[in-house]
């Protein structure tokens, strides 16, 4: 038995009614909408805070650093620096959730709280430091008032801005060790980014007006799958079947170009390999069929609908005009349940899912080699 | 506080990385002078311990640019390069070391930043042969060829063993523009050259031969 803190409660509502969106889709607004609603919630989220929040929260566009900053690994073995949502009043926190609400499509919504509530179960099966994760590192609450995740439990280490862990502590897992952080002040018209994330997940999505990039981002997964009151869940569940239903629907020809004949370990081209782009192999995607091609795209929009609709569909439209120059490699088992590694790599386009030795533990890397972190519109 | 039962489906480890493997991962740049690489090389945090003892010989707690360049040379030792079967010598351009911690919590990275000389290669097929052999106990492997940044590189295969300790890079080296204009021009101007000294031959021949008409017998000079 888990029990679950009020935010948590407030999650998996969230999840629900995410879910239930899903079966009556609409139509996507245009980016420029969509922009102005994530800049209403990001300085809605802004407004909750006091003067110390605000510092915490907010970064110079231009600071490459934090930029940078982010990582597979949980806190504090690898040091994020943001708002840590374990520090934040319920209201502080139902603020962070509808940016992110606003930001992200239903689907990568649902993603990212399956991905958050994997690591709370991870928490729980993994003897973790307990609910507020042996309390915030960075102090109270950046707005006054409680934190709403856990107590508080000493102060922020030296030189640390607020929410940051110190080395060498036991690893920090659950729903409280996300951050959030903006890179430049959100607007309708200059660049800026939202950046997400914590163990398991990073999402970095840089908006200038009506153009957006979520690259690089990573959604991975421990457990990749659990249940919560009888419900299975499994948050990259639908990358991993697509794929191997993509891998199953080539033939011998098809197969034998897409197989590669070594192991892959990991992900190529995860954290810390910027800027970084491989030479492709696999199977041409001008190789397919159509119908194909339409479940390579299927899969490919796991990633690249994370974000708002608004922006995924251009994004989806410029993966198209790609596709010729696509790549699809499969490395590992063809039957559903094995652990295989598979990589969409197009001129636009890097996808990695790789197993981390098992099935249960996925990492997952997207990329655009011409534009990570929005570089061609936000200069 | 609302009760859920909340349960994993599957065993679920405390880890949320790579515990007893030490992952070395290699990209490998193809230029026309040259080959640059990359090797990271983050051990699990169940194999830092041991990969430590190889680095930080006097059990110093830290790392010395010392002992960093004697591991980095360790390794260098355990890694074979060659191209079109003649063996190359890398040199450490330089090395990114981690925090003792961070290799113990197994979050830390070595990076270290090679690059070799090639020998003059023509233009044509040619084929760069890699071989990691640092660690094979405990090590997991990534080889990969960068998109070469010059045009004059071509790459149209890569080839691995299953565990990716072992790369053949299979690429063609295009002639190099400034080549290729030099290469045409030169011969274009000597040919020009000896075009106009044929033509200037055959003006004189022709002038030549005129005046010899002209003294042949019975002709009268003009």
């Amino acid at each position: 038995m888990f029990a679950m803190s009020r935010p948590s409660a407030v999650l998996l509502v969230s999840c629900a009614l995410v879910s239930g969106s899903q079966a009556a889709p609409q139509r996507s607004p245009a980016p420029a909408d969509a922009t102005a609603r994530i800049v209403a919630a990001a300085r809605a989220v802004v407004a909750t805070l006091d003067e110390a929040g605000k510092g915490t929260l907010q970064y110079a566009f231009d600071d490459a650093a934090q930029k940078k900053r982010w990582s597979n690994f949980p806190s504090p073995m690898f040091a994020r620096e943001g708002l840590r949502l374990g520090d934040l009043t319920p209201p502080q926190r139902t603020a962070v959730m509808s940016l992110l609400q606003a930001a992200l499509s239903a689907d990568g919504y649902r993603k990212v709280l399956e991905i958050m509530k994997g690591d709370e179960v991870l928490k729980t099966g993994a003897g973790g430091r307990g609910p507020g994760g042996g309390g915030p590192p960075g102090g109270g609450p950046p707005g006054g008032g409680p934190p709403a995740g856990g107590p508080p439990g000493g102060g922020p280490p030296p030189g640390a801005r607020g929410g940051r862990g110190g080395p060498g502590g036991g690893l920090m897992f659950g729903e409280d060790q996300y951050w959030l952080a903006f890179l430049g002040t959100p607007s309708t018209t200059t660049p800026w980014m939202l950046q997400f994330g914590g163990h398991h997940l990073a999402i970095n999505l840089t908006i200038g007006g009506s153009q957006a990039s979520m690259t690089p981002s990573l959604p991975a997964a421990q457990p990749a799958k659990f249940t919560i009151e009888g419900r299975e869940i499994r948050p990259l569940g639908k990358e991993n079947d697509k794929g191997f239903a993509l891998i199953n629907a080539l033939d011998e020809t098809q197969r034998s170009q897409a197989i590669l004949s070594y192991r892959v370990a990991d992900l190529v081209l995860g954290p810390t390999q910027d800027g970084r782009t491989i030479q492709p192999e696999g199977l041409r995607a001008s190789a397919l069929t159509p119908a194909q091609q339409s479940m390579l795209l299927d899969l490919v929009r796991e990633w690249a609908g994370i974000m708002n609709d608004a922006y995924a569909e251009p994004r989806m439209a410029e993966i198209r005009a790609g596709l010729p120059q696509t790549y699809f490699a499969w490395s590992g088992p063809t039957v559903n349940g094995g652990a295989a590694y598979f990589r969409i790599q197009g001129p636009t386009l890097v996808i990695e899912y790789a197993p981390q030795g098992s099935v249960d533990h996925i990492h997952t890397i997207y990329r655009d080699p011409t534009n990570d972190y929005g570089a061609t519109f936000a200069k | 506080m609302l009760a859920l039962g909340l349960v994993a489906a599957a065993a679920v480890t405390a880890s949320a990385h790579r515990k007893d493997e030490y992952l070395q991962a290699s990209r490998i740049a193809i230029e026309s002078g040259r080959v640059q690489m990359e090797i990271d090389l983050t051990p699990g945090i169940a194999v830092a311990e041991d990969v430590l003892k190889q680095i930080d010989t006097d059990r110093s707690g830290s790392v010395s640019d010392a002992e960093a360049d004697a591991y980095a040379a360790s390794v260098m030792r355990a890694v074979a390069l060659e191209v079109d079967g003649r063996p190359l010598a890398p040199y450490l351009v330089d090395r990114v070391w981690p925090t003792v911690e961070a290799v113990r919590q197994g979050e830390g990275s070595m990076r270290l930043r090679l690059s070799a000389l090639m020998p003059p290669l023509g233009a044509g097929a040619h084929h760069l042969r890699y071989h990691n052999a640092h660690r094979p106990d405990i090590g997991v492997y990534l080889a990969n060829a960068l998109v070469p940044s010059s045009d004059r590189v071509a790459i149209t295969d890569q080839q691995r063993d299953v565990d990716q300790r072992a790369l053949r890079i299979d690429y063609v080296l295009r002639a190099d523009a400034a080549a290729l204009r030099s290469q045409w021009i030169a011969p274009g101007l000597i040919g020009l050259a000896m075009a106009s000294a044929l033509l200037r031959l055959s003006r004189i021949s022709r002038r030549g031969s005129g005046r010899l008409r002209g003294r042949t017998p019975g002709a009268a000079p003009t």
